[in-house]
């Protein structure tokens, strides 16, 4: 078997005078979902999504259940809606928690057990998407989730003096890395029916490369964190330190129940007779579905826009923040691109270079 | 978007390491996340780490699913 997939982004920085010139993007490659479900009865399609995209399974099917409920014409119960939620709310606190440490600080013993135990709490809590569950394990599972991020010193919105966490974050470098004043844009939820407008009409031509007039905006924790105004050439720390905020919100949001908090978390769409979207607010930042339905309930068309494609896209909000920017020489200021790179958090990994621009 | 590829657990190395076959190409990953892993076990790898456990069944529907989907068109991002 081969599998045709490239399940990771390239990147390829352009040197020229000691600056950045230019910084080329190349995407993973998309599965054509369109084209093997076309045809399929719709509930066909979500016993797949979590088998395909696994580390944001709950997001999908989220997504996906609330695309074709606004293209049947339906609305979900209010429970159902909740239950989606903090199944949202915990896949993403996990996601976020997780890549904080992962491929960043050594995951030794203790700090493993730590993040396990944090896995198996947010795997309970995200169980919910389709049906429903006593209240207990919910419970038990969000005292999981304190104990863990205590363990792994998180307890505040700043890490824990002495924890590995905090010790990381003053190590980096920020001096290895002048960055431009690069303008900021921000996707939000205000934006959403034109994306998912344009990905039903123009499908994976869209989803692909997409813009809003010509606007790339930055989805994601920065992004979720615009109040108030960030600094333009913030960095890698800052980043990070916006993410473990976002992981002891979403922690006290689990812990008290604020189930009537709308932050256009999950949003649907009816689009027209049998069409449908919705969007999720996940880790990475805003995930779109969007399908039509034929009057048998099988699948005409199905889109999907994942937040990675706007945070890296050939024009995007990375590509931004490192144009112009100068290194510090050699591997010094590599690595400090690096670290930026990946405090985009893209849900793949990727492969870093450098070149002199000009040269093949 | 990221593709959960199965990948099947060939050895196992010192220091929660292992050997993992991803469609027939070896890559040793860590394996800090998952308690109790054998060889056969498949797994779930994200940026070099076996992030879940899954039941052989179900990873041979995915493998059969990604071949479908590799064979049905590449939908290369150009």
């Amino acid at each position: 078997m081969n599998l045709a997939f490239r399940n990771e982004i390239a990147i390829t920085v352009l040197l020229s005078g000691g600056a950045i010139a230019d910084v080329k993007v190349e995407p993973r490659s998309r599965p054509p979902l369109t084209r093997l479900f076309a045809g399929k009865q719709a509930a066909s399609l979500l016993a797949v999504l979590p088998r395909l995209f696994s580390l944001c399974s709950a997001a999908h099917q989220v997504a996906y259940l609330s695309a074709v409920e606004a293209a049947r014409g339906e609305d979900a119960a209010l429970t159902t809606v909740r239950r989606r939620v903090t199944a949202v709310i915990a896949e993403r606190l996990t996601e976020l928690l997780r890549s904080l440490f992962i491929g960043r600080l050594p995951l030794d013993g203790a700090r493993a057990a730590s993040v396990r135990a944090m896995m198996q709490a947010g795997a309970v809590l995200c169980g919910g998407v389709d049906e429903a569950g006593p209240d207990s394990p919910r419970r038990e599972a969000v005292l999981q989730i304190k104990s863990a991020l205590r363990e792994l010193g998180i307890a505040g919105e700043d890490p824990a003096p002495g924890s590995m966490l905090a010790a990381y974050l003053a190590d980096l470098d920020g001096e290895a890395l002048s960055s431009p004043t690069a303008e900021q844009s921000f996707l939000t939820a205000a934006d959403d029916l034109e994306i998912v407008t344009r990905l039903l009409r123009d499908g994976a031509h869209y989803s692909d490369a997409p813009e809003l007039h010509g606007r790339i905006p930055e989805t994601g924790v920065w992004a979720r964190r615009r109040q108030p105004v960030l600094p333009p050439g913030a960095g890698p720390a800052e980043r990070l330190k916006a993410r473990i905020a976002e992981v002891v919100r979403l922690c006290a949001w689990l812990e008290d129940d604020e189930q009537d908090r709308d932050d256009g978390l999950v949003a649907a769409y009816r689009l027209g007779s049998g069409k449908g979207a919705a969007a999720v607010e996940c880790a990475r930042g805003r995930l779109y579905h969007a399908v039509e339905l034929d009057p048998g309930d099988r699948i005409a068309r199905f889109e999907f826009l994942a937040p990675t494609e706007w945070n890296f896209h050939a024009r995007g909000p990375l590509v931004r923040s490192l144009k112009g920017a100068v290194p510090a020489p050699g591997r010094r200021g590599q690595d400090a691109v690096r670290a930026l790179v990946d405090s985009f958090d893209p849900c793949v990994g990727f492969n870093l270079s450098f070149r002199e621009a000009g040269h093949a | 978007m990221c593709l959960a590829i199965p990948a099947e657990v060939t050895r196992l190395l010192p220091d929660e390491m292992a050997v993992v076959s991803i469609d027939g190409v070896s890559k040793e990953i860590s394996v800090a996340l998952i308690e109790d892993l054998a060889v056969g076990d498949y797994v779930i790898i994200h940026v070099g780490y076996a992030l879940t456990r899954i039941d052989p069944e179900e990873a041979r529907r995915t493998l059969e699913l990604l071949r479908e989907l590799s064979a049905g068109g590449q939908g290369a991002v150009p």
